[in-house]
């Protein structure tokens, strides 16, 4: 192995241009190429994207071995690696990362209907040659990335709950490491992931769902590891555009029940990290950006030390249960008219006359308090009973309970309904219902009043 | 920036049929791709058996056979080396606006030393690659070094093309064209 570390080489691996690959078959006849993608795997790895079953793809069979040039778009370096092929993956979070990377480059070079990733081939790197020194100083950053990650941090480490956290780390990613469009958000069991909050946009999306797998978000939770896209893609675009172009054309009828997301209609780049305690994903950071290539390897790994300092604060920080049952809170005469709250069980969903205000668990939490609300008159509760509560079918770690309050409680400011939920104490909170409110269950005849 | 049509390999395969010639000399049109100003790769088996992957600075074809690639001895000695101890060779020649790519072998090369015009055709045709990856995006600087502009210590790598190939990215890339 060569003294040329290949961390150092990052930078030639960011996809700005293609990179060229000599393979030989059996008889020593060279074959020259273009590789869309070399992917930086860890020290001494690195992979290729397989995209056709071509000459390449024999000699590499026959013969295991293949030579890249690399150049540095940053430093202006050329290198030529010697690898020694290991494996094909074609599937697991190595092949999703290439082959979200590689829906970028290919729809940048107008290629998005030829390039396809049927692998991802490992090779070990046996040998690196300098070809072409660096000429130009790597690019200096108007932030040092180490400094920007520890003010984050810092501020992480000044949160007392879930609330202050989920604040913290989006405004740590705007203030600190420059990113102007930034989105928090959380993972249900189901592999569906709810925004939590944003910052950057017009409006903050809060509860806006994607869905398992979709897009770099989805892919990044259900892999457990970060996507990042350096240029516009349509198979991972996200946002409202999308839906909108699809109503126009008549392919859609009507705008299904949701919070619209709110990403940017056409970003060029990407980056989805995921936040993960003790080996579960729990939520995503999402940020994207007008500028082609925003993000390089050095910001996935500041986003994700931002992200897995988070997990763990997340998990340190879980709301306690209180230890009394809260007094009894009288609540004050409301005044006349009033709303009706509509749940369809078929996914949770809360309805606020026909406005959608919320579902999945979250939507589950709003009706059981409204219900016994309903029978009992009681506005206080505490976190301990809905952990306990069998019907929830809460999940077994504490911080999606509060992750769970903390987007109720948003949603409920946001829409400026007449409902809200008040954090009284540690593990306490209150149930204020301003109107008088109507519960009705659709697909079941009776209506519930709130008296 | 301007939408550029992209080639496609049957561009090529119909180039080729309509421009049949006699069967050792490579086509017009062929001949002045080689020549417009194309980032050139070239591959080699190495004294071990290993790949060897290189770059040539410009290309240069007379006689309508005869192809010689200008490289940096210098930055390319593992490519000289390679040739020099029997390799065949392959040189692949891609055009950046709309990624034509074709590639040639041959079953032998020379090393030879450069004629006194070679070093600023090669400028010529470096600053042609040049303009065309400014023109794709790329920083002047960053270009230019792609490009080799100015790359030193010229040798020229002479061969019979025996094969040809097109290598254009799409539907049939990486067949061959029969002579």
């Amino acid at each position: 192995m060569s003294a040329v570390d290949l961390r150092a080489l990052r930078g030639s691996m960011e996809g700005f241009c293609a990179s060229t690959l000599c393979t030989c078959d059996e008889e020593g006849l060279p074959n020259a190429s273009m590789i869309s993608q070399v992917h930086w795997v860890n020290e001494d790895h690195v992979a290729l994207s397989y995209q056709f079953f071509n000459k390449t793809r024999r000699n590499l069979l026959a013969t295991r071995q293949a030579c890249v040039q690399l150049f540095d778009p940053s430093t202006l370096a050329i290198h030529r690696l010697d690898l020694d092929y290991v494996e094909t993956r074609t599937s697991g979070p190595l092949f999703e990362t290439m082959k979200a990377k590689l829906a970028g480059i290919a729809s940048h070079h107008g290629l998005e209907k030829v390039f396809r990733l049927l692998g991802a081939d490992v090779f070990r790197v046996v040998a690196v040659e300098q070809v072409q020194p660096p000429s130009a100083p790597p690019a200096c950053r108007s932030v040092s990335l180490l400094t920007a990650v520890r003010a984050c941090v810092d501020d992480l480490a000044r949160c007392r709950d879930f609330d202050d956290l989920a604040d913290a780390v989006l405004d740590g990613m705007v203030r600190h490491l420059g990113i102007s469009n930034a989105i928090l958000l959380m993972a249900e069991c189901d592999g569906r992931l709810f925004a939590l909050g944003s910052r950057g946009y017009a409006v903050s999306g809060i509860g806006a769902e994607i869905l398992p797998g979709e897009g770099v978000i989805g892919i990044a939770s259900r892999e457990g590891v970060p996507i990042r896209i350096g240029h516009m893609s349509a198979e991972y675009r996200y946002g409202a555009a999308l839906g909108a172009a699809a109503r126009s054309a008549g392919l859609i009828a009507e705008e299904p029940p949701g919070v619209p997301f709110p990403g940017l209609g056409t970003p060029h780049s990407q980056i989805a990290v995921p936040v993960m305690a003790a080996g579960r994903v729990l939520g995503v950071l999402f940020a994207e950006s007008d500028e082609v290539m925003r993000f390089d390897h050095e910001c996935e790994d500041a986003l994700l030390l931002v992200a897995t300092h988070l997990g763990a604060m997340m998990a340190l920080l879980r709301e306690e249960d209180a230890e009394e049952t809260p007094p009894a809170h009288v609540p004050a005469v409301l005044p006349g008219g009033g709303v009706t709250v509509r749940r369809y069980p078929r996914d949770d969903s809360l309805f606020i006359g026909h406005d959608y205000l919320i579902k999945g668990v979250a939507g589950a939490i709003l009706w059981r308090l409204l219900r016994e609300h309903t029978t009992t008159g009681r506005t206080d509760f505490t976190t301990r009973e809905l952990r306990l509560d069998q019907s929830l079918k809460l999940p077994d770690h504490a911080e999606n309970l509060d992750a769970r309050l903390v987007l109720l409680r948003r949603r409920l400011e946001e829409r400026g309904a007449c409902l809200q939920i008040e954090k009284t104490g540690r593990g306490l909170f209150r149930l204020v219902c301003r109107c008088r409110i109507t519960l009705e269950e659709v697909g079941k005849a009776d209506a519930i009043e709130v008296a | 920036m301007a939408i550029l049509a992209y080639a496609t390999p049957t561009d090529d395969q119909i180039a080729w049929l309509d421009a049949a010639s006699a069967p050792d000399l490579l086509p017009a049109h062929l001949v002045a791709f080689l020549q417009c100003g194309v980032s050139i790769t070239l591959g080699a088996c190495g004294r071990t058996g290993r790949p060897v992957v290189g770059s040539g600075v410009a290309c240069r074809v007379s006689g309508m056979n005869t192809v010689r690639v200008l490289l940096s001895r210098r930055t390319e000695a593992a490519v000289i080396d390679a040739v020099e101890g029997g390799s065949a060779i392959a040189a692949t020649f891609s055009r950046a606006r709309d990624h034509r790519s074709i590639q040639l072998k041959a079953s032998r090369a020379l090393v030879r030393p450069v004629a006194p015009d070679d070093a600023s055709e090669a400028a010529r045709q470096c600053a042609l690659l040049a303009d065309d990856l400014v023109e794709l995006g790329y920083a002047r600087a960053q270009a230019d070094v792609y490009a080799l502009l100015g790359a030193p210590d010229l040798v020229s790598l002479e061969f019979r093309p025996e094969r040809v190939f097109t290598q254009t990215p799409g539907p049939g890339a990486g067949a061959e064209l029969p002579r």
